[in-house]
């Protein structure tokens, strides 16, 4: 059945000083259908990916698109040779157009030097040296709107390629990479995890549109780390671990947990072992609370909350209606406009971070790049970041740095916290997300917290980590820890927490619990009440978000 | 024909190269400048001979790049310690001028055993070098105000304050010249025994300890190191960014001041109106090149030291011109900043003739 691969990587192999990335790998994709990658952080999606879109050179293995060889040495090679890649992070320029970022890429010379423009200048054109001047100096940016939207529309883009990219959402974005890689005429499109940054309802129209492109007999390779998308969307899938291929399957042939098994190398439990817990005291108490989000615009409206031991409340909405603001007042990060804040009986409106800390408030930010660790200084400087004030490190003035490098050991230890080497020597940032959120959780939980405010604790990180970091808050929950749970997965949502309150636009609109609940409801309510492809609708409400 | 140029971070730089860039730095540094040696007739050979081997092997170099060493080394360490919470305290030039202005004042018109005066002259370099600093810091920390701009113009306000009392309140009854009376003896800095160098060398090295083990041994020195590396982490884990601003910048300030302190009080014996050291400036790259710890800006103030004490030698013995020296430094300066770029990225320079992209001779064995 080789024949009708589109794509063929033999043999691929790419070593970095002191690790095995892909460890002869082999990867094929037929002619319109949408592929899995599937694989856990550090399990070589991404170098094959690189390699192929021309950004990586292998150490040995070939590549065959449509039956010839390809050599890419830059994405330029790549994109000639009809292979387009969409990464994690858009690359488009706010100010200018859809239609102007679309042709950006395609470094086009200005109108003026183009073969097809008329005027007195064409003898100036065909000027070999003029045209190589041009070709490097200038950029039309006259690009051809109609041509454009009319791609747009074939696809079923809703997208007004007039219209600046600042005034479009995140999903909306995504499509304008999608274009600019139809627009330059590819067979083969690389997503890059593209769901990290979507809501489940981008998502699914996401999936959408990447059927109609199969459909119409593009390829797809859809890098992904989340199951639930591989049965959703893809036709087959490969698994790759540690570097090298465990299979490709049909993806209607395997279940979710066999794909989990091939990915993680072992038995997934996808049930978690939920024990019932009497709930204690408060330790959080909350009412009235209002704050303001970077621009003093009010974020969060008038919350009222109630937390207490053992008990873990699940907030589920959808990314920026206020999430972000409360989780940072709730532990004084943030300051509140208005309203009280009690923990354990101790009323903190207004204290400083430094009081929520010591009063046992610990958090889990939901950018653990920014806002959880300083990606320059060692695990060792990360781990103690909250506890360096603590009489084990020293008295006085002192730091002991021999007994903060015994912890942080120890932590690594005791959390698995993986790629981690000398804990003074290594770089938290340079962790994989699911290893440093690892990292984060065990400095947050050892301090045994009264109230722990994890904001979206799995997003981003593989399914090892993500039943790992599950298991441990239910664990903090059984050893009477109060958890506040911010998070859009709402299957996160209903296994792990004993009452639900949705979010929406900075209010509690609704609280439920997991076996009483309504999931259509409550799904509804995240995004507005609106039936859930009110796309525009959301674009509009969603604040302090891009 | 291709060429290309590939940059590739390094993930840890190899030791050798550690060692090894400084040394090929400055040797390349050296190579360029001879060129301009050689159009005036210089040899170049002879012209670091002197500038380097005779400042390190004679008494007398020995003695002057130690004299110019303190105020670089303090003023160094003012530099380094806010660059450690990412703050640029590129005013070290004024706090180091105001230090040398209160403590003349002190020195001029308090009468004390030298016991009492000395520090009562480095008690009023600390109050307006903390000032001084502790003005931009405050700024930044409540308004998040510029710390480079408002550091660099305060210096200006420095200068113009020191102009000011040097040619008016504090200007020598005897004589015209826009200048203070000398220091009496008991207010000048006393000869180290043996050394022969005043004991501002002392301050330095102990200034030098102690902000050394701040930074390794303290919480503060781990505050100021988060700070410096993302404060909004630092913030997330309770530590006062407020706190730290103002400390490093205070802290800084008054180490500069004690840089003016040793300058006048150790070598100079009386303020002048044309008092324009320059060494609150070059504590720039001096804190750049050490900021890997505190000691490591002793060396570097040691060895810019010796560039300013060989390069006078040079003008003097070989007729030199001054600005050939300064474009000696600068680029010495310059390399070894760009050397920190070499040593942090790998670079790949390819040649390649043959051509990419898809080969369409190369087809796969099945097809």
């Amino acid at each position: 059945m080789a024949g009708d691969d589109f794509l063929r990587m033999e043999k691929i192999r790419k070593t970095f000083p002191g690790v095995v990335a892909n460890d002869d790998v082999d990867f094929s994709v037929r002619r319109g259908e949408i592929h899995g990658l599937l694989g856990e952080n550090g399990a070589g999606k991404s170098t094959l990916m690189k390699i192929l879109y021309g950004l990586y050179t292998q150490d040995s293995g070939t590549v065959w698109i449509d039956g010839r060889r390809l050599d890419a040495d830059s994405p330029q090679d790549a994109i000639d040779a009809g292979v387009g890649m969409v990464h994690q992070h858009f690359m488009l320029v706010p100010r200018l157009s859809v239609a102007e970022n679309i042709v950006l890429g395609s470094r086009e010379p200005a109108s003026m030097f183009r073969e097809e423009a008329d005027g007195s200048s064409s003898l100036l054109r065909s000027n070999r040296l003029v045209r190589a001047l041009a070709s490097r100096f200038t950029l039309g940016l006259d690009a051809p709107s109609a041509e454009i939207q009319d791609l747009a529309d074939t696809y079923g883009f809703d997208i007004d390629v007039t219209a600046p990219v600042w005034e479009l959402d995140i999903g909306q974005r995504q499509r304008i990479e999608i274009l600019k890689a139809l627009y330059r005429d590819v067979d083969l499109l690389i997503l890059d995890e593209p769901t990290a940054v979507l809501t489940p309802t981008e998502a699914e129209r996401l999936f959408e549109t990447l059927r109609q492109l199969a459909s119409e007999g593009l390829s797809v390779i859809f890098i992904t780390h989340k199951l639930t998308e591989v049965t959703a969307v893809t036709d087959r899938v490969t698994v790759l671990r540690d570097g090298t291929t465990v299979d490709t399957v049909e993806t209607d042939s395997c279940t979710r947990a066999e794909l989990a098994e091939m990915m993680v190398g072992r038995e997934v439990l996808f049930e978690l072992d939920k024990e019932t817990v009497s709930t204690g005291q408060p330790v959080l108490d909350v009412t009235d609370l209002h704050v303001e989000d970077d621009r003093s615009i009010e974020a969060v409206g008038g919350v009222d909350l109630s937390v207490s031991e053992g008990e873990i409340v699940g907030l589920a909405g959808v990314s920026g209606n206020g999430q972000r603001e409360l989780a940072e007042a709730l532990v004084g990060v943030r300051p509140a406009t208005a309203g009280a804040i009690t923990v354990g009986g101790r009323e903190l409106t207004g204290s400083s971070t430094q009081a929520f800390i010591d009063a046992g408030v610990s958090f889990v930010p939901e950018d653990r790049d920014t806002h959880g660790a300083a990606g320059d200084l060692s695990v060792m400087h990360n781990a103690v970041m909250k506890e360096y004030r603590d009489g084990r490190f020293g008295d006085g003035v002192q730091l002991d740095y021999d007994a903060a490098e015994a912890y942080a050991q120890r932590l690594v230890e005791e959390f698995d916290v993986r790629g981690v080497g000398d804990v003074t020597e290594a770089e938290a940032g340079d962790l994989s997300g699911g290893n440093l959120q690892k990292l984060i959780l065990a400095r947050e939980l050892d301090r045994d917290p009264n109230l722990l405010v994890a904001n979206q604790p799995t997003r981003g990180v593989d399914v090892g980590a993500i039943e790992f970091i599950r298991d441990e808050l239910l664990a903090q929950r059984q050893a009477g820890t109060g958890i506040v749970l911010l998070s859009e997965d709402l299957d996160e949502i209903f296994d792990l927490s004993d009452r639900v309150l949705v979010v929406y636009e900075g209010d509690i609109v609704h609280e439920t619990t997991p076996a009483t609940a309504d999931r259509n409801r409550v799904s509804l309510l995240m995004n507005g009440g609106k039936q859930p492809d009110g796309d525009e609708k959301r674009a509009v409400t969603t604040r302090g978000e891009a | 024909m291709q060429f290309g140029v590939e940059l590739t971070p390094r993930s840890e730089v190899p030791r050798w190269l550690v060692y090894a860039t400084p040394v090929f730095t400055i040797l390349a540094a050296l190579a360029v400048s001879s060129v301009a040696l050689l159009a005036l007739d210089v040899a170049p050979l002879e012209a670091y001979r002197v500038l380097f081997v005779q400042t390190l092997t004679t008494e007398f170099g020995i003695r002057e790049t130690l004299v110019e060493a303190v105020p670089l080394i303090l003023a160094g360490l003012a530099v380094y310690l806010p660059l450690k919470a990412g703050l640029w305290n590129v005013g070290a030039e004024g706090q180091l001028v105001l230090g040398a202005v209160a403590s003349t004042w002190v020195g001029l018109n308090v009468s004390l055993p030298a016991v009492f005066l000395l520090p009562l002259m480095f008690l009023a370099a600390t109050v307006v070098g903390a000032i001084w600093a502790g003005v931009p810091a405050i700024l930044k920390a409540k308004w998040d105000i510029n710390e480079i701009i408002t550091t660099l113009l305060l210096t200006f306000v420095a200068a113009d304050v020191m102009s000011y009392l040097v040619r008016g309140p504090m200007q020598s009854p005897t004589g015209n010249f826009p200048q203070t009376a000398i220091l009496p003896a008991a207010a000048q800095l006393p000869i180290l025994p043996g050394l022969d160098v005043h004991a501002g060398l002392v301050v330095a090295l102990v200034a030098a300890v102690l902000v050394y083990l701040l930074m390794t041994r303290t919480r503060f020195g781990f505050e100021v190191t988060f700070v410096g590396s993302n404060d909004a982490a630092a913030e997330h884990a309770g530590m006062s960014k407020t706190r730290v601003y103002v400390l490093v910048l205070v802290i800084g300030g008054v180490l500069a001041a004690f840089a003016g302190v040793a300058e006048i009080a150790g070598n100079q014996a009386r303020l002048r109106a044309a008092f324009e050291p320059g060494y609150g400036f070059t504590a720039i790259p001096i804190a750049l090149l050490g900021r890997d710890n505190a000691l490591n800006v002793v060396l570097a103030g040691l060895f810019f030291a010796v560039l300013f004490v060989g390069g006078d030698s040079l003008s003097i013995l070989m007729g030199v011109p001054a600005a050939l020296i300064e474009i000696i430094q600068a680029l010495i300066i310059l390399f070894l900043i760009t050397a920190e770029f070499f040593k942090r990225y790998s670079v790949d320079i390819s040649t390649d003739l043959r051509v990419r992209g898809v080969r369409a001779d190369a087809v796969g064995e099945d097809h």
